[in-house]
């Protein structure tokens, strides 16, 4: 272990010795146990990170009130982002729930609506029965003897 | 996030309370005056808002976008005004300790006003590096990322921020 080596070590993983390499743990302290220099640099990065432990940054009281009314522009935002948006709010999704039902709902409605007055090509076969009482009639009158067969 | 995105105002503020604290510290530590800490963390927010759709979550955490930002105005704001604010901040408050007592007026040792004054003193992404690992927290890898150079090179300016702290206050006590 040389005096580079060693500051490299201290410049890296700081002065607690836990956080050195474990390969170069034993190496290591043995170097500070018998080396003035190693200890004068260790004692001094000490003395270094102890004194930015007490750099203190000031408060800012009204930082946060700054940042949340300041005027944020409008985003530009296409239809499905908007209706999106809509359909599910970022704020009281709870109480709002109410929208995606709805929406779910259109599609039923509208196809309601359109089957009710289109038949969109879909013709219902019409036999001529019109009553129930005509086909039993009709059904009562058929010969189903075997000479049929 | 996507809320944001999508110009939800509750989620912006959600995130403003979330990161205002470690995003004004940061700037603090870089610029070392308040009022330019605060401009700055104000347009770090501001840009959340209108850049939210540029955050990618496979690439970065927000945390580490958001100081990326502050990191990157920060320095703009450094190169356009100069170092010699933040040089003055801290020497006014350098100038107001008694240097016979060993405590200034705010009961603070000449030795944490000279570190301070060390700090101010060193280069900007020594500074930054110093920040972000030592008081951020954030590891090698993610401080790299925000101030976008390799992990080596950070390290390396760690190693050296490291050093020209230590000759510092090892100058002092000679004197």
């Amino acid at each position: 272990m040389t005096l580079e080596k060693f500051t490299r070590i201290i410049d890296l993983y700081g002065c607690e010795s836990a956080r050195w390499p474990q390969s170069l743990l034993a190496e290591c302290e043995s170097f500070v146990t018998n080396n003035i220099e190693a200890r004068t640099l260790l004692n001094q990065q000490y003395q270094v990170d102890e004194s930015m432990e007490k750099l203190e940054v000031p408060d800012f009281p009204g930082l946060e009130t700054r940042v949340l009314n300041q005027s944020l522009p409008k985003h530009n935002r296409s239809f499905f982002e908007e209706a999106m948006s809509w359909l599910i709010p970022d704020e009281y999704f709870g109480k709002q729930v109410w929208r995606p039902a709805i929406a779910a709902c259109i599609p039923l409605v509208f196809g309601i609506v359109l089957g009710n007055y289109f038949s969109f090509g879909i013709d219902i076969e019409d036999d001529g029965f019109q009553y129930w009482d005509d086909e039993l009639v009709m059904l009562s009158l058929t010969d189903y003897t075997e000479a049929n067969f | 996030m996507q809320a944001v995105c999508m110009g939800g105002r509750s989620a912006y503020q959600t995130l403003v309370k979330r990161h205002l604290k470690s995003i004004s510290h940061y700037a603090y530590r870089l610029l070392g005056n308040p009022k330019d800490t605060q401009d700055i963390t104000q347009e770090v927010f501001l840009r959340l808002w209108t850049n939210a759709q540029k955050w990618n979550s496979d690439k970065s955490k927000l945390t580490t976008w958001l100081h990326r930002i502050a990191h990157n105005l920060c320095i703009d704001y450094l190169r356009k005004h100069g170092r010699m604010q933040t040089q003055d901040s801290f020497d006014d408050e350098v100038g107001d300790s008694p240097s016979n007592n060993g405590e200034s007026a705010d009961g603070k040792s000449d030795e944490t006003i000279l570190v301070r004054t060390a700090i101010s003193a060193l280069p900007e992404n020594q500074r930054s590096a110093l920040s972000l690992c030592h008081y951020q927290g954030f590891s090698n890898k993610e401080a790299a990322a925000i101030m976008n150079i390799s992990v080596k090179a950070l390290e390396s300016a760690i190693a050296r921020a490291k050093r020209n702290l230590r000759e510092t206050l090892a100058e002092t006590h000679k004197d």
